[in-house]
């Protein structure tokens, strides 16, 4: 997001919005306005990977699975409170993020994109491997599920106070160095900036992003953890969530999460191709549209409005 | 500070879409859901893509039939309308499927929704909100009790739940007495499906054999999402282990990938099939895949169009299917497709129990009625096999009950031929 | 990015002659491998068996992957959706047959429709973005996946298709071992093909342009190679070895489905970053090599159960990127700052 903040005005409306949202909506629209929030959190994190310090990443549908699972798991077999699953999920996925961008320092460009994309394939395989612990095909279930209203106060909740984390943290000198570290790896080290440290960073702290979103996202689904639910159709719904967003815009990460979040379910009820084929046909045309049209994403396109709008 | 243009337009952008989606807002309802004077709406989830999608033909025949009825004047006046709604058989996907039916299409009951792990996925909720779900399209033990399964913790009784079919467990305890008869000292290899469907198998095929267990000399579970290579693989690895019987737990694609990869590696156990699987139209396809079929055993409970074209139920589900030609409900049904009796008989069912839930039927009217189902002499169900009835009551959780063995013979172009008893698979 | 070892007439020309390649050291290690898995074959019919399934599983995946390196040579794009262009051109050879082709008339021309395809794909979508940024271009390949996916599912229906195996069901027996015929046709096609594409980029000076065009696009554009085509017909070649990795892979699935390329993608990146994202050969022998490996540990290990074969798969490669970070045939890039 831009390192100015947005008008407080426009912040207090959209909390204002939001909070409303739920008294004006059918049940079944907001759990889609949950849906959003959800992709909220997961894109955010990944905008700051692929979009502050210009690591790309296929595979943070891994994370979600992780931080989804590590929720199922501690609520069946240890009733833990729900909001307190969810920062262990965060912590966890930080953590394993951290691990992951030590290797990723090796690799670069299209190998990391390979890597990531490796994780997001593997890591839904490991339950079935290991399905005593894990649920196997069969999942696992929470044992206390939510309601969709409760989902959504979660979601947003979760989306606003990780926002003004990405806020505080980028804004300062850590900002600075990733978004040194993106624009040139070589001036930033000449430079003094410490590329493993800042790189792993930005992989922990988009892991622990994708990790919230991963336990929101199993709440989201009855409480059930499954491994179809994590395939990389998810990794590539945040990429392309990220993609869309481009970079320096709140609204930006916004509309990218509707993107993701909302046309999948309305391209449901385009009238020729009929619904589950019309959902993929829509979506995928829109992206590719998208990224014809808008190279920079929204985030680019506000800017060049904003910039008219000076004009 | 000055007002930026655009923010506040982006602002009212939000406002007016809230504005529009809350409009949209549906009202409430009156009444019993989904029944008006004029139509009943029933709704289902079923594997219409995805890795069971071979399984499609079954609300296809449902719906048939329900649209033959409907030309028939329905029932009490009431035509019935049935949504079909394709959850790919993915339990993360079927909640999302079931509440939109419920909750959108304002269903009257779920009527024949298959999969075990769909089907657990939502009964919680089902339950919870009183609506029946019923006829369910698989057979597991879960349906009628809950003794293979500890009962759900929060202590929900699955009262509105109910299968159709007869219970898997009790057809691998038969399997397990057709074993040891053919074979005492049999080595058995299981392929089964890893999920509560797969288990729910092999548990009963384990209680069967009971002091034989050990005859269990291996066992390879899948998952529904493997490719026929990887299904080829796990063979391959039962063969190895010299098992000179071999009982597959599968669903269809699986099933056939299983038998393909029997035949190309020159294995030749006595096979044994479950009979979701054991489709006329699948094991043609195992045999344009290379597999030679002869002598694989399995068990049946509806007529056969090919073997008994001259019943009056197959007769009846003749007129039936022709009756969809050139209508939206054609669908290419292959002859001795028996998924398609299957989908006649449960929605037989289904009409019987409705016309005995009186002339204003209520969800709980409608499962009073399929708990004290009697299918039998003259009011017998025309699409099971004869002899066979559709009975519950209170001390009969499940419908079916009863099986009948068959063998494959006439290689790639032949058909089942049963023999014995009818048998009860009993539990 | 230049790089500071060989000159251009050299890359162009291949290796740096015959001794130098027979001497590096992933050359020595794939003889040998070779020649284990040889000794292998002929002391277990299970190895044998196993071996054989492994190389036509492996020829698929390199078909593949040499899809996906001659994509990225030219355009610097890795397409997300060679493989489901893959797959939808092999729905394309399935309706020509259900309109009375026979199979190999279908096949051939369902390889012209792939060329056209791909061919208009790159010049609609690709173009436009491919010099402005690679993850816009990239993320523009992962919407052509979805929808792609989508267009397959709206015309055909995601059920379970049935198409005849052109090399049928049965098996050679030698020795005791069973062959299937098969895993045969597999190889043979596939091979046939890759030589075929090799023999255009060796010998003719249509592939002599391409290589040019891909390795140095601004001295190719000097001497009168018109750049942009030669990456459009990159990516219309790309296509048709797509089409043929799908029509092989067909009947080892036994259905044809929607997902049939999706697990075959992710080993086809696999093998291709193996082999050096740059380098075909490298693409097809890291097919083969994954190929015939996964099968042998599935086979052999009992701990590892097939559903395990992607993990071990990427274990295995992470493994050996880490020591060579370019593949076993890529060149290290060295940037000048």
């Amino acid at each position: 997001m831009s390192t100015r903040l947005p008008a407080l005005g426009s912040l207090v409306v959209v909390a204002a919005v939001l909070s409303a949202l739920p008294f004006t909506l059918s049940d079944y629209h907001v759990a889609l306005a949950a849906q959003v929030g959800i992709f909220f959190v997961g894109v955010l994190g990944l905008n700051i990977l692929t979009g502050y310090s210009g690591q790309i990443s296929i595979g943070h549908g891994a994370f979600m699975a992780i931080g989804g699972y590590t929720t199922a798991i501690m609520s069946r077999d240890h009733h833990t409170n729900l909001v307190l699953t969810m920062v262990m999920a965060f912590a966890i996925c930080f953590a394993l993020g951290l691990i992951l961008g030590l290797p990723a320092l090796r690799l670069s460009g299209v190998y990391l994109a390979l890597l990531t994309f490796a994780l997001a394939v593997s890591v839904p395989q490991l339950p079935l491997q290991y399905s005593t612990f894990l649920g196997g095909s069969g999942g696992v279930q929470s044992s206390t599920t939510v309601s969709n209203v409760w989902l959504y106060a979660a979601a947003w909740t979760c989306s606003a106070i990780l926002f003004a984390l990405a806020w505080l943290v980028l804004r300062g000198r850590t900002g600075r160095a990733l978004r040194a570290v993106r624009d040139s790896e070589i001036a930033a080290t000449a430079s003094g900036v410490s590329l493993p440290l800042y790189k792993t960073f930005a992989f922990g702290i988009s892991a622990a992003y994708a990790g919230v979103a991963g336990s929101l996202f199993v709440l989201a689904t009855n409480g059930f953890a499954q491994p179809t639910e994590f395939s990389v159709t998810l990794s590539l719904q945040l990429l392309i969530g990220a993609a869309v967003a481009g970079l320096g815009s709140l609204w930006g990460v916004l509309a990218g999460a509707a993107f993701v979040g909302l046309l999948p379910q309305v391209s449901t009820s385009v009238p020729v191709i009929g619904s589950a084929h019309g959902r993929d046909v829509v979506f995928g045309a829109m992206v590719v549209l998208v990224m014809l049209v808008l190279p920079g994403g929204f985030a680019g396109l506000f800017d060049r409005l904003r910039a008219l709008g000076r004009a | 500070m000055a007002v930026n243009r655009k923010k506040v337009g982006a602002l009212l952008c939000v406002l007016a879409v809230t504005a529009a989606v809350a409009g949209t807002a549906a009202a409430s309802h009156k009444g019993t859901p989904g029944v008006t004077k004029a139509q009943i709406t029933i709704g289902g989830t079923f594997p219409l893509t995805g890795p069971a999608s071979l399984y499609a033909t079954i609300p296809a025949a449902e719906q048939a039939y329900y649209a033959y009825v409907n030309a028939h004047g329905g029932v009490n006046g009431r035509k019935i309308k049935d949504i079909v709604i394709d959850d790919q058989y993915d339990p993360g996907q079927t909640p999302t499927d079931v509440q939109k039916l419920v909750e959108q299409d304002h269903v009257f009951a779920i009527v024949g929704s298959l999969g075990t792990a769909p089907g657990l996925a939502t009964w919680g909720y089902l339950n919870q909100h009183k609506i029946p779900q019923v006829l369910l399209a698989t057979g597991d033990a879960y349906w009628g009790n809950c003794v293979h399964r500890t009962c759900d913790k929060t202590n929900i009784k699955k009262s509105w739940t109910m299968g159709w079919q007869p219970d898997y467990p009790g057809e691998a305890r038969l399997y397990a007495k057709y074993i040891l008869q053919q074979n005492p000292n049999a080595k058995i290899a299981v392929l089964y499906q890893d999920d509560a469907y797969g288990k729910n198998y092999l548990a009963g095929l384990r209680t069967g054999l009971g002091s034989h267990t050990s005859q269990i000399i291996a066992t390879q579970p899948y998952t529904v999402t493997d490719t026929a290579q990887v299904v080829g693989a796990h063979v391959g690895k039962l063969a190895q282990s010299g098992a000179d019987t071999f009982v597959i737990f599968a669903t269809p694609a699986a099933a056939i990938a299983a038998l393909a990869t029997e035949t190309a590696i020159h294995w030749s156990p006595l096979t044994i099939l479950n009979n979701v699987s054991a489709n006329r139209v699948f094991m043609l396809l195992a045999a344009k895949n290379g597999a030679s079929l002869n002598g694989v055993v399995s068990t049946g409970y509806v007529e056969s169009q090919t073997a008994q074209p001259n019943l009056s139920g197959m007769k009846l589900a003749k007129k039936i299917i022709d009756a969809t030609k050139n209508t939206s409900l054609e669908t290419s049904f292959s002859e001795g497709d028996n998924n398609l009796v299957y989908g006649l008989g449960v929605a037989w069912t289904f009409v019987d129990a409705l016309k005995h839930a009186g002339k204003n039927p209520t969800r709980a009217s409608l499962m009073k009625a399929l708990r004290s189902l009697n299918e039998s002499k003259k009011n017998a169900n025309p699409f099971v096999y004869p002899g066979m009835s559709v009975e519950t009551s209170k001390t009969r959780t499940f419908p079916m009950e009863q099986l009948i063995f068959e063998k494959w013979a006439g290689g790639a172009t032949g058909d089942w031929k049963t023999f014995g008893n009818v048998l009860t698979s009993g539990h | 990015m230049a790089s500071v070892e060989s000159s251009p007439l050299n890359e162009l020309r291949g290796r740096s002659g015959p001794l130098g390649a027979a001497l590096d050291p992933v050359v020595l290690l794939l003889v040998a491998a070779a020649i284990a898995l040889l000794v292998g074959c002929l002391r277990s019919a299970f190895f044998a068996q196993l071996t054989v399934e492994g190389l036509g599983l492996g020829a698929v995946y390199g078909g593949l992957a040499l899809a996906l390196v001659l994509v990225y040579r030219a355009t610097h794009v890795i397409n997300f959706a060679q493989g489901e262009l893959a797959m939808a051109t092999t729905y394309v050879a399935y309706q020509l047959m259900q309109w009375g082709f026979s199979y190999w008339e279908a096949f051939v021309a369902t390889l012209a429709i792939a060329f056209v395809l791909g061919t208009v794909l790159q010049l609609a979508v690709i173009r436009p973005v491919q010099h402005r940024s690679v993850i816009a271009a990239v993320i523009v390949t992962v919407g052509l996946f979805i929808l792609i996916d989508g267009v397959v599912n709206w015309i055909w229906g995601g059920n379970f298709k049935f198409m005849r195996s052109p090399f049928g069901t049965a098996s050679f027996r030698v020795g005791g071992v069973t062959i299937q015929h098969l895993y045969v046709g597999m190889i043979g096609v596939v091979l046939a093909c890759v030589v075929l594409v090799w023999a255009l980029f060796r010998f003719t000076k249509l592939g002599l342009g391409m290589r040019a065009a891909a390795l140095r696009p601004a001295a190719a554009a000097f001497v009168g190679v018109r750049v942009e085509w030669m990456l459009t017909l990159g990516w219309g070649l790309a296509a048709v070895l797509g089409a043929v990795a799908g029509l092989m892979a067909e009947p080892s699935q036994l259905f044809l489905t929607p997902t049939l390329m999706q697990q075959i993608l992710v080993y086809a990146f696999a093998a291709a970053v193996l082999g050096g994202l740059e380098s075909p050969a490298g693409a097809v022998v890291g097919g083969l090599a994954i190929g015939v490996f996964l099968t042998l540990v599935v086979g052999y290990v009992s701990a590892i159960g097939a559903e395990l074969q992607l993990p071990v798969a990427f274990a295995v490669l992470l493994a050996i990127l880490l020591v060579k970070p370019s593949g076993l045939f890529g060149k290290r890039e060295v940037k000048r700052v």
